[in-house]
C-alpha cells in the first residue's frame, strides 16, 4: 500500500455540492463499496429468510405434524446455514466498507501531508499549526467515520427497512403498511433530538476545553500560584469550570434520558399495535400462525433500527462540515516546484544580479525597493540594517520562497523566474540564526535534504568541519542521539553548527546565512566562525550581518534601511564615507574604549576607597 | 491548540488489581444512593425486557391459539403498561447512571486539582505537565464510565440472561438447561474478540498519534522542507506511516466487523438445537408455539447482554491502569509541608541567613553543598553565573519551593520551616523570566497580585510598573483578554504585566529572574524603571543578566557549580578580573554593540 502514495488529485474532486464532492472522492472504491452495501444486503435477506424458514417450519411441518427427526434436523441446519451466510455476508460487507473507507482515508492523509508541504510560503505565513493539523487528524478521521459508519450503517439500516418491508408486504401488505406508521414520527423526533443533542455536545465540548486551559495554565504557572500563595483562588476558579462542566454533562446526559424511553414508548405502542392487530387476523383466518410468528419476529428489524437512522443523519451532516474543512485547505493552490523553462544540466556558477527589484507581501506595503547590484560566482554579500529594512526579504527571493513583484533578478544572467524552484533550491543552502531541527536522530537531521545515502564517514566530516563532532560524541548514543522532547535539547549555537554540517554535506554554490551569535559563549562564538568560513569557500554567499566584524572581508556590503540600500562598497570604502556604516564602526571601536575605560574607574574607585 | 496535543499514547500493562477496583468502586461511595438507583432500574428493565417475549409467546398460546380475543386484550392492556414502566425505567437508568458518571468525573478531577495544589514543586519538576493533564481529564472519563455505564451493563447483562434463563426454565427446564451449555461458549468467544479488538484499536491510536507528530513537524519545519527539497522523502515516509495506519484501521475493522456474526453463528446452533429438540415435543405438549418463538427470540437477542459483558470485561483493565494512574497522583504526598505548630509572624522582613545549605533535587547530584550566605534586610543581591550553576536553585529554597537537605534557612533569625508555607509565598514578589500569565483580562491578571483590589489600585500598580501607557492604547484596556497564556501580547507587554501584578502584591521580599529575550529599547527602559520601582526599601535576589540592575546591586555573587566563587561589588569584582570580570565584559559587548546598532541607524534613517 505504500508503492504510489498520493496520485490521486483530491482538488479535481472539489465541488461547491459537498456530497457530490464526497462521491468523485470515492472514485476508485465506487464498485468495492457497492459491493459491500451489495452483501450487507445479502446479509439483510438471510436474516429475513430466517424467519420465513420460521414460518415454514411453524405452518408446514409442525402444523401439519410432519415432524420426523429428519426433516427437523434439515430445518435445523437449514437455520445454521442462513445464520452462516448471514454472518459471512455481513462480514464481507464490513470487510469490504472497511476498504474503502481506510482506502480514501489513507489517499487523503497522503495527499493533505504532500500539499501542505508544497503550499506557498505566503500561505504559511498565515496558516495557523494547530488549525492545519486539526483539520488534517479529527476532520480527516470525520471523514473516514463518515465512509466507515456512517454511511454504511445508514445503507444498512434502510436496505433492512427495504428488505423486511418487502417481506411483510408479501405476507400482508395492510398489515405491513399499518406497522411502519410510527416510522416517520419517530425519524423527526430523532432528528431533533440529535440536532439538540450535538449543539449541547459542542457547549460541552467548549467548557472541556476551557477546563483544559485552566488546568494547564495552572500546571505550567505552578511557580506563580505558589509564589502569590494563590492556591485557594486557583481551587476556586477550577471548581467553577468543573461544576459548570458537570452541569453541561448533565444537560447532555438529561437530554439522552429523554430521547431514549420516548422513541421506546413511540416504538413499543407501534409493535404492540401490530401484534395485536396480527393476533386478531390470525384468529380471523387472514394469516397462519406461521406467518404470525414470522411477523412478529421481523417487524422487529423493521423498526428498531429506524431509531437510529435519525442520529446517523445528523452525525453525517457534522461528518459534511468536517469535510468542508478540509477542502478548504485542499482548495489552496500548490508552489509549483518542478515548473521552470531553464534548467542548466550541471551546477549554477553563483552570478547574481538584481536590477531595479522591488517586493511587497499581500499587504502591498513594499518591502523592498528598487535594489538594484551584483555579485560574480564565489563572492560575499554582505547586508546589514536593523530589524524589518528588508534584509531577510531580500534573500528569500533568491530560493524563490517569494517571487519579487518587479525588477529583474537574474542568476547566471537567466531570470530567476526562468528556473524551476526546485531546482534553486537545490543549489541554495540556508543556515538560520536559530535552524529548525527534526525530532530524529543528529545522524538524520544533518543527512536531511541531501537526498543520498551518506556513509558514516561523511557524516562526521562534515560535523567535524562544523565544529559540532565532539559536542555530538559526548551524548552517549552518539550520532544516532535523538533531537528534542524525547533526546538531548540542543543549544541555539550546537543548532546551528548541526545546520551548517547538514549545509556542508548538501554542498550548495549560493550560501545564506544569517550571521548570529548572540546567545553562544566566546569560545563557542569563535568555532561558529571557523566552521562558517570554512563553508563559505568557493560560494557566493550572502550574510545577513548583526555586527561589523563579520562583513569586513566581504566583497560588498550593502546597508539597507527601510527596504532601500542606503549604502554599498567595500568595508575600506565604506569607512571612508559619511554615512551609517562609519557610525557603527565608530560605535563599536568606541565600545572597547568604554569597556577599558569602565573597568580603569572600577579600579580607581577601589584605590580612593581604600 | 497545538501544544495540547499528546502525541505519545502509554501503555497499559497494569494486572488486573482486585484493590484498585475495590477503591474505584469506593469513589462512587458518597453517591451510593445513585448506584443503587440505577442499578434496580437497570434490574427491571432487564427483567421487563424477557417479560416482554414471554408476553408474546402468552399471545400465541392464550390469545391466537385457543382463539380467545378477551385473552389477547387482556394481555395487550399488561403489555401496554409495561412499555410506560419500561420506559420510566429506561429514563430513570440513563438518567442516574449518566448524571453520577458526570459527578463521579467532577469529583475525582477536584480532588487531582486541589490535591496538585498542594504538591510542590519537586513533583512538578519531575512530573511532565502532559501527564497530569491526561490524569485529570482522560483517565478520570474512564474511571467514571466503569463505575457508572460499566457496571450498569454488566448488571444488564446478566440480570438479561439471567431473566431470559428463568422464563426458559419455566417454558421448557430441559431445553432451557440445554442452552445455558452455550452461554459460557458465548462469552468466551465474545470475551476472545473483545480483547483482540482492543489491542488492534490501541495500535490504531498509536500510530494515529505518530500522524498527528508527522503532520505537526512537518507544518512547523514548512521553511527548512522546503529550503532543503525534501518533498518526496517526506512523503515517501509519511506513506508508511499511513500504509501501516491502513493496514491496522483494515484489521480493527474487519475484526470488529466479524464480532457479531461468529456470535450469532453460534446462536444459531443454539437455535438449531432448539428446533430440533423442541420441534419433536410441540405436539407431545412440551412446547408450545409460543414457547418455540419465545426460545428463539431469547437466544437470538442474547447477543447484546453477551457483548456488553465481553466489552465491560475486557475494558475493566484498562480502566483499573488508569485508576492506578490516577491513585498514584492523588496519593503523592506533598514534599514541602507546614511543620506542626507553625506561625505567621505578620511579616517576614529581617535578615537572611543560608546556614550551610545542602540541597540536591533527589538525583544524586549536589545542586548546593555547604551554602552559606547572610543578607541584610533591604539588601539588594545580584546572581550571576552559567546556567545550572545554581543560581535558581537558591532562589527556590528561598521561596520554600524546596526545602534544604541539610542546613537551615534562618528569617529574621527564625528557621523558615516553624513558619507557615503561607506567611512566607504571600510575602514573596516573584517576576519570573518568562512570564506567566492566565487566560482572562489584563485586570485579572494584575489584580492576581492582590484579589481585593480596587481599579484605582490596580491602575496605580500598572502605572509604577510602567504598563499603564500600553494598555490604554489596546481597544478594550484593561479588559482587554491576554488570550491563553497570554499569547495575544508580546513578550514585553507580558512582562510588565507581570511586574505590575508583583507591584500590586506589595511584597516584603521581591525576586526578580531577568529575562534573556531581548525587547525593544522603549518597553526595556519601562522594564527597569518598573523593576526600579519594586525594589525600593525591600530584600531583593535578582538572577541577573541585565548590566545596569547587576551594577545596582549591593552585592554580587557569582555562583557556579553550586558555590559562591566570588562575592563583593561591581567595582571590586571587576577589579579582580576573575570570573565576573570575563561576565561583564562579554555581556557589555554584546549589550552595547546591540544597542548602538540600533540608535546608530534609526537614527541615521531619520536625518
Amino acid at each position: 500500500m505504500t508503492t504510489a502514495p498520493a496520485t490521486f488529485d483530491f482538488q479535481a474532486t472539489l465541488s461547491e455540492k459537498r456530497m457530490r464532492g464526497l462521491w468523485r472522492m470515492m472514485r476508485g472504491y465506487r464498485l468495492i463499496y457497492a459491493g459491500a452495501l451489495f452483501f450487507i444486503g445479502l446479509g439483510a435477506v438471510m436474516n429475513t429468510l430466517t424467519y420465513v424458514l420460521l414460518a415454514y417450519l411453524v405452518d408446514d411441518v409442525l402444523g401439519q405434524g410432519l415432524y420426523t427427526p429428519i426433516v427437523l434436523l434439515l430445518i435445523a441446519l437449514g437455520f445454521v446455514g442462513l445464520a452462516l451466510l448471514q454472518g459471512g455476508f455481513t462480514f464481507l460487507g464490513g470487510r469490504l466498507a472497511a476498504q474503502t473507507s481506510e482506502g480514501i482515508v489513507q489517499r487523503l492523509r497522503d495527499y493533505l501531508f504532500d500539499h501542505i508541504q508544497r503550499l506557498s510560503f505566503r500561505y504559511h505565513d498565515k496558516a495557523q499549526t494547530g488549525e492545519l493539523i486539526q483539520r488534517s487528524t479529527s476532520d480527516v478521521d470525520a471523514i473516514r467515520r463518515f465512509f466507515a459508519e456512517q454511511a454504511t450503517n445508514a445503507g444498512r439500516i434502510v436496505m433492512l427497512f427495504v428488505i423486511n418491508l418487502v417481506a411483510l408486504l408479501r405476507l400482508n401488505a395492510s398489515l405491513a403498511l399499518f406497522s411502519i406508521i410510527v416510522i416517520p414520527i419517530v425519524l423527526v423526533v430523532s432528528i431533533w433530538f440529535f440536532r439538540r443533542i450535538s449543539r449541547i455536545y459542542e457547549a460541552h465540548q467548549e467548557q472541556e476545553a476551557l477546563l483544559s486551559t485552566t488546568l494547564q495554565e495552572n500546571l505550567t504557572g505552578v511557580r506563580v500560584v505558589k509564589a502569590f500563595a494563590r492556591q485557594s483562588y486557583e481551587r476556586d476558579k477550577f471548581e467553577k469550570a468543573n461544576w459548570e462542566l458537570f452541569l453541561r454533562g448533565r444537560r447532555l446526559l438529561t437530554f439522552h434520558a429523554l430521547y431514549w424511553p420516548i422513541t421506546d414508548v413511540l416504538c413499543g405502542l407501534q409493535m404492540l399495535a401490530g401484534f395485536l392487530a396480527g393476533a386478531v387476523m390470525t384468529i380471523n383466518g387472514v394469516l397462519t400462525i406461521g406467518q404470525y410468528v414470522a411477523y412478529v419476529g421481523l417487524v422487529v428489524w423493521l423498526i428498531w433500527p429506524m431509531r437510529n437512522l435519525g442520529r446517523l443523519i445528523v452525525q453525517m451532516s457534522s461528518g459534511l462540515v468536517s469535510y468542508g474543512r478540509v477542502m478548504e485547505v485542499i482548495k489552496e493552490e500548490r508552489e509549483p516546484l518542478t515548473e521552470g523553462v531553464y534548467q542548466p544540466a550541471g551546477a549554477v556558477r553563483g552570478a547574481i544580479e538584481f536590477k531595479d527589484v522591488s517586493f511587497e507581501y499581500d499587504t502591498s506595503v513594499p518591502v523592498l525597493h528598487n535594489i538594484s547590484f551584483r555579485c560574480e560566482p564565489g563572492q560575499v554579500v554582505a547586508l546589514l540594517g536593523p530589524t524589518g529594512s528588508g534584509k531577510s526579504s531580500l534573500v528569500n527571493l533568491l530560493p524563490r520562497f517569494y517571487d519579487h513583484t518587479s525588477g529583474s533578478l537574474t542568476l547566471d544572467g537567466v531570470e530567476l523566474k526562468a528556473y524551476p524552484r526546485r531546482f534553486l533550491r537545490q543549489h541554495i543552502g540556508l543556515v538560520e540564526q536559530e535552524p529548525f531541527l527534526f525530532s530524529r536522530t543528529i545522524r538524520e537531521n544533518i543527512t536531511y535534504g541531501v537526498g543520498r545515502r551518506v556513509p558514516q564517514g561523511e557524516v562526521e566530516a562534515a560535523a567535524k568541519a562544523a565544529a559540532i563532532h565532539d559536542v555530538i560524541m559526548s551524548f552517549p548514543e552518539g550520532y544516532n542521539t535523538l533531537v528534542g522532547e524525547k533526546g538531548v535539547t540542543l543549544s541555539g549555537g550546537q543548532k546551528q553548527r548541526v545546520a551548517i554540517a547538514r549545509t556542508l554535506l548538501k554542498n550548495p554554490r549560493i550560501l545564506i546565512l544569517d550571521d548570529s551569535t548572540s546567545s553562544v559563549d566566546l569560545e563557542t562564538e569563535q568555532e561558529i566562525r571557523e566552521a562558517l568560513e570554512g563553508l563559505m569557500q568557493n560560494r557566493t554567499t550572502f550574510i545577513i550581518a548583526h555586527r561589523v566584524q563579520s562583513v569586513m572581508n566581504a566583497d560588498l556590503i550593502l546597508v539597507l534601511d527601510h527596504g532601500r540600500i542606503a549604502q554599498r562598497g567595500t568595508h575600506e570604502e565604506l569607512l571612508e564615507q559619511p554615512g551609517i556604516y562609519r557610525q557603527i564602526y565608530d560605535i563599536q571601536t568606541k565600545i572597547e574604549a568604554e569597556l577599558e575605560k569602565e573597568v580603569n574607574r572600577s579600579q580607581l574607585s577601589v584605590v580612593s576607597s581604600q | 491548540m497545538a501544544d495540547d496535543i499528546e502525541f505519545e499514547e502509554e501503555e497499559f500493562t497494569t494486572q488486573f488489581n482486585g484493590r484498585t477496583l475495590l477503591r474505584i468502586l469506593a469513589q462512587t461511595k458518597p453517591h451510593w444512593k445513585w448506584v443503587v438507583g440505577f442499578l434496580v432500574t437497570v434490574t427491571f428493565v432487564a427483567s421487563l425486557d424477557s417479560y416482554f417475549t414471554f408476553l408474546r409467546k402468552q399471545m400465541i398460546d392464550q390469545g391466537i391459539t385457543p382463539g380467545d380475543t378477551a385473552a389477547l386484550a387482556r394481555i395487550g392492556v399488561l403489555y401496554a403498561v409495561m412499555i410506560f414502566f419500561q420506559a420510566a425505567g429506561v429514563f430513570s437508568f440513563i438518567y442516574l447512571a449518566g448524571v453520577l458518571g458526570e459527578r463521579v468525573q467532577y469529583d475525582l478531577r477536584r480532588q487531582m486539582f486541589n490535591h496538585l495544589q498542594d504538591l510542590a514543586l519537586k513533583y512538578y519538576s519531575k512530573t511532565p505537565v502532559g501527564w497530569i493533564m491526561s490524569r485529570v481529564t482522560s483517565d478520570s472519563a474512564r474511571i467514571a464510565e466503569l463505575v457508572t455505564w460499566g457496571m450498569l451493563d454488566v448488571t444488564w447483562g446478566a440480570v438479561s440472561i439471567g431473566s431470559a434463563f428463568v422464563f426458559m426454565l419455566f417454558i421448557n427446564w430441559q431445553l432451557a438447561l440445554l442452552i445455558l451449555l452455550i452461554v459460557p461458549v458465548l462469552l468466551a468467544v465474545a470475551i476472545f474478540f473483545k480483547k483482540k479488538i482492543i489491542v488492534e484499536f490501541r495500535r490504531v491510536r498509536k500510530i494515529n498519534s505518530k500522524i498527528t507528530g508527522a503532520y505537526n513537524e512537518n507544518i512547523t519545519g514548512v521553511r527548512v522542507v522546503k529550503a532543503l527539497g525534501r518533498e518526496e522523502e517526506n512523503l515517501r515516509e509519511f506513506g508508511q506511516l499511513t500504509g501501516e495506519m491502513y493496514q491496522a484501521g483494515f484489521r480493527a475493522a474487519w475484526l470488529s466487523a466479524l464480532f457479531l456474526p461468529v456470535v450469532q453463528v453460534i446462536s444459531a446452533i443454539a437455535i438449531g438445537v432448539i428446533i430440533f429438540y423442541g420441534g419433536s415435543r410441540v405436539e407431545q405438549g412440551g412446547l408450545t408455539i409460543g414457547g418455540l418463538a419465545a426460545f428463539i427470540s431469547y437466544v437470538t437477542f442474547m447477543l447484546w447482554p453477551v457483548q456488553d459483558l465481553a466489552r465491560v470485561y475486557a475494558e475493566t483493565q484498562h480502566s483499573i491502569a488508569s485508576a492506578e494512574r490516577i491513585f498514584s497522583l492523588i496519593d503523592a504526598t506533598p514534599d514541602v509541608v507546614d511543620r506542626a505548630g507553625a506561625i505567621d509572624p505578620g511579616t517576614i522582613r529581617g535578615d537572611i541567613e543560608f546556614e550551610h545549605v545542602a540541597f540536591d533535587y533527589g538525583d544524586g547530584q549536589p545542586v548546593l553543598t555547604d551554602f552559606y550566605l547572610k543578607v541584610k534586610r533591604g539588601e539588594m543581591i545580584a546572581l550571576v553565573g552559567p546556567t545550572g550553576g545554581g543560581k535558581s536553585t537558591i532562589v527556590n529554597l528561598l521561596c520554600r519551593f524546596y526545602e534544604p537537605v541539610q542546613g537551615s534557612i534562618r528569617i529574621g533569625g527564625q528557621d523558615y520551616r516553624e513558619l507557615t508555607l503561607h506567611a512566607i509565598q504571600s510575602r514573596i514578589g516573584m517576576v519570573l523570566q518568562t512570564p506567566h500569565l492566565f487566560s482572562g483580562s489584563i485586570r485579572e491578571n494584575i489584580r492576581y497580585g492582590k484579589l481585593d483590589a480596587t481599579s484605582e489600585e490596580i491602575e496605580a500598580a500598572a502605572k509604577l510598573a510602567g504598563a499603564h501607557d500600553f494598555i490604554v492604547t489596546l481597544e478594550q484596556g484593561y479588559d482587554e483578554p491576554v488570550g491563553e497564556g497570554g499569547n495575544l501580547l508580546s513578550t514585553g507587554q507580558k512582562q510588565l504585566i507581570s511586574l505590575a501584578r508583583a507591584v500590586l502584591a506589595k511584597p516584603e521580599l521581591f525576586i526578580l529572574d531577568e529575562a534573556t529575550s531581548s525587547v525593544d529599547t522603549l518597553t526595556e527602559a519601562l522594564i527597569q524603571r518598573g523593576v526600579e520601582e519594586l525594589m525600593k526599601d525591600r530584600t531583593t535576589f535578582v538572577i541577573a543578566h541585565r548590566l545596569s540592575t547587576i551594577k545596582r546591586a549591593d552585592r554580587i555573587l557569582v555562583i557556579e557549580q553550586g558555590r559562591i566563587v566570588e562575592m563583593g561589588t561591581h567595582a571590586e569584582l571587576l577589579r579582580r578580573r576573575g570570573h565576573y570580570y570575563n561576565l561583564y565584559t562579554r555581556q557589555f559587548r554584546h549589550d552595547l554593540s546591540r544597542e548602538y546598532n540600533l540608535f546608530a541607524l534609526t537614527g541615521a534613517a531619520v536625518n
